[in-house]
């Protein structure tokens, strides 16, 4: 087992892109311990979503190794990283909007149909709002609930570990603040979170430790406050 | 006025029928996001498996329907998986060409077996009931409640069972449904399953309103894929408002135009749609 001792999630040296020569990640790495949340950040064109997407097994890696708890799960599709842990909430699309909120999140346990009503009534609990608009259109909701929602959707299989691709794009400052809230309230139940994030800043501040990407490659790393109050990061990136 | 009640009583009649398989084409579409114009050669071959339960076999209709269900969605499945499969990557375009060439080797498989003579089902014979000067015929009445049931059972099935939406959520984004543990290629060959089943069974719907022979479905093609434009490709509701719609402008057009132009209203339909609101009446994404 290469993996560090205690590690959740282990990326070494991952080479991914979309086309046949273009290459995005040109030997990332990165590790989430149990606990954590991390915050990936950086200029647009970094990477940092790509990276995400081949965590989730969206994007297959051309080189180096994604272990999940000790177990190499680089050569997994989607659907075998999903069955081994990990939840990933995309950017975009990430609700099946024709669907209403009871079926989104229903159809999210699909691995496991016999725990999804016992699961359903969890999140209900945790957000009220999604309890409340259950039987309205996922596409009719606003940008903050969805992304609520979206969230929820991803503790259906109650991941190991959840990925979170942007999650306040495009959202109200107001509604922005709620979601890291809940993405705090949630860690704080245990769940180690890995998260991209436009508002780095804020990401940082929340965060247990952050990596700064550039261009496909590891550019900095720390403890997030303290990437959060660097001088060179927030003038290379947060304009400050 | 009574014609004209007439014209809309036969038009619910003829759409309900063409909605069976526009369900079928437009659930194909929903999940595979191509036109399976092949659904012509189910329709025929649900048509001949329904006319050899009953006639050959003995069995009543509502059986032969089974039988037609399940012998179409196998050939369905087996056809997707030996044919068209291979071609999915290469674009909609190639599958949907390639689906006609299917849909030719289908007929001439049936005409083969079957040769090309008309061959009508095991009915009793029945007066036309009549309400004043409207007439519906017994078989028509029972065509259509069969058909009712079928979308019935469909919906149900889309809204309550976890394979059905499981269906629901791969054509929403298939995407997404694998990041949940859906995979879409599992759930791809129930689509077509049902898909070419209920297929099937609207070829024996619409064979027991006449006759079958090895052109029976390619005969309601353009009424099936009309419908489907017209609510809105992949919309399974919109498949079913779509041809009533049809089925109702094509009796109503009979007023007034001769019986041998109706197939030229399914056409001027999809131009109508296409032109003004290309999404169709339900569909969620430009056709």
């Amino acid at each position: 087992m290469s993996a560090a001792q205690g590690e959740l999630l282990t990326v070494d040296g991952v080479v991914a892109g979309y086309g046949a020569a273009e290459q995005i990640l040109k030997g990332t790495s990165l590790k989430v311990a149990p606990g954590e949340i991390v915050s990936i950040i950086g200029p647009n064109g970094a990477g940092k979503s790509t990276l995400l997407k081949t965590i989730a097994g969206l994007v297959q890696a051309r080189d180096g190794t994604i272990r999940l708890k000790g177990g190499d799960v680089t050569r997994e599709n989607a659907l075998g990283r999903a069955k081994a842990g990990i939840g990933f909430v995309p950017q975009e699309r990430n609700v099946f909007g024709a669907m209403t909120v009871a079926e989104n999140l229903e159809i999210s346990g699909f691995q496991e149909p016999g725990k999804v009503g016992a699961r359903a009534e969890e999140l209900y609990a945790r957000y009220p709002m999604l309890a409340e608009k259950r039987k309205a259109l996922a596409r009719t909701l606003s940008g903050g609930q969805r992304q609520i929602l979206a969230m929820a959707m991803g503790l259906m299989n109650a991941p190991a570990l959840l990925l979170l691709d942007e999650p306040t794009a495009g959202l109200s400052p107001k509604a922005a603040d709620e979601l890291f809230d809940a993405i705090v309230a949630l860690n704080k139940g245990g769940l180690p979170i890995l998260m991209v994030e436009q508002h780095a800043l804020e990401a940082l501040q929340i965060s247990t430790r952050g990596y700064v990407l550039v261009s496909g490659r590891n550019s900095r790393e720390g403890a997030g406050p303290a990437l959060a109050t660097d001088p060179e990061i927030r003038r290379l990136f947060l304009g400050g | 006025m009574s014609q004209l009640l007439q014209a809309l009583i036969n038009g619910v009649m003829t759409g309900t029928l063409i909605a069976v398989p526009a369900i079928g084409f437009s659930a194909i579409f929903a999940v595979l996001r191509y036109p399976n114009f092949a659904i012509a050669a189910y329709a025929t071959i649900g048509a001949f498996a329904a006319w050899w339960a009953n006639v050959a076999m003995g069995l009543p209709i509502p059986a032969a329907l089974l039988v037609a269900f399940a012998v179409t969605g196998f050939v369905g499945v087996v056809a997707e998986e030996t044919s068209l499969k291979r071609l999915r990557g290469n674009g909609a375009l190639i599958v949907a060409i390639a689906s006609i060439a299917l849909n030719l080797v289908l007929e001439n498989i049936v005409r083969f077996i079957f040769g090309n003579e008309m061959r009508g089902y095991d009915l009793p014979i029945a007066r036309d009931m009549r309400f004043g000067d409207l007439r519906i015929g017994p078989q028509q009445l029972q065509s259509l409640l069969l058909a009712v049931a079928i979308m019935a059972a469909m919906f149900l099935f889309l809204r309550y069972t976890r394979f059905g939406k499981a269906m629901r959520a791969v054509a929403d984004n298939p995407d997404l449904a694998r990041l949940k543990g859906i995979d879409p290629a599992k759930i791809a060959i129930v689509t077509l399953f049902l898909g070419a089943g209920l297929t099937g069974v609207g070829g024996v719907l619409i064979g027991l309103d006449t006759s079958i022979d090895p052109l029976t479905g390619y005969r309601v093609l353009l009424s099936v894929f009309a419908a489907a434009v017209l609510g809105g490709l992949g919309s399974i509701p919109g498949a079913v408002a779509g041809a009533l719609m049809l089925g109702i402008a094509e009796e109503l057009a009979l007023l007034v135009v001769p019986a041998t132009y109706r197939t030229g209203v399914g056409f001027v339909a999809i131009l109508l749609m296409l032109t003004f609101r290309p999404r169709g009446l339900l569909g969620e994404r430009a056709a």
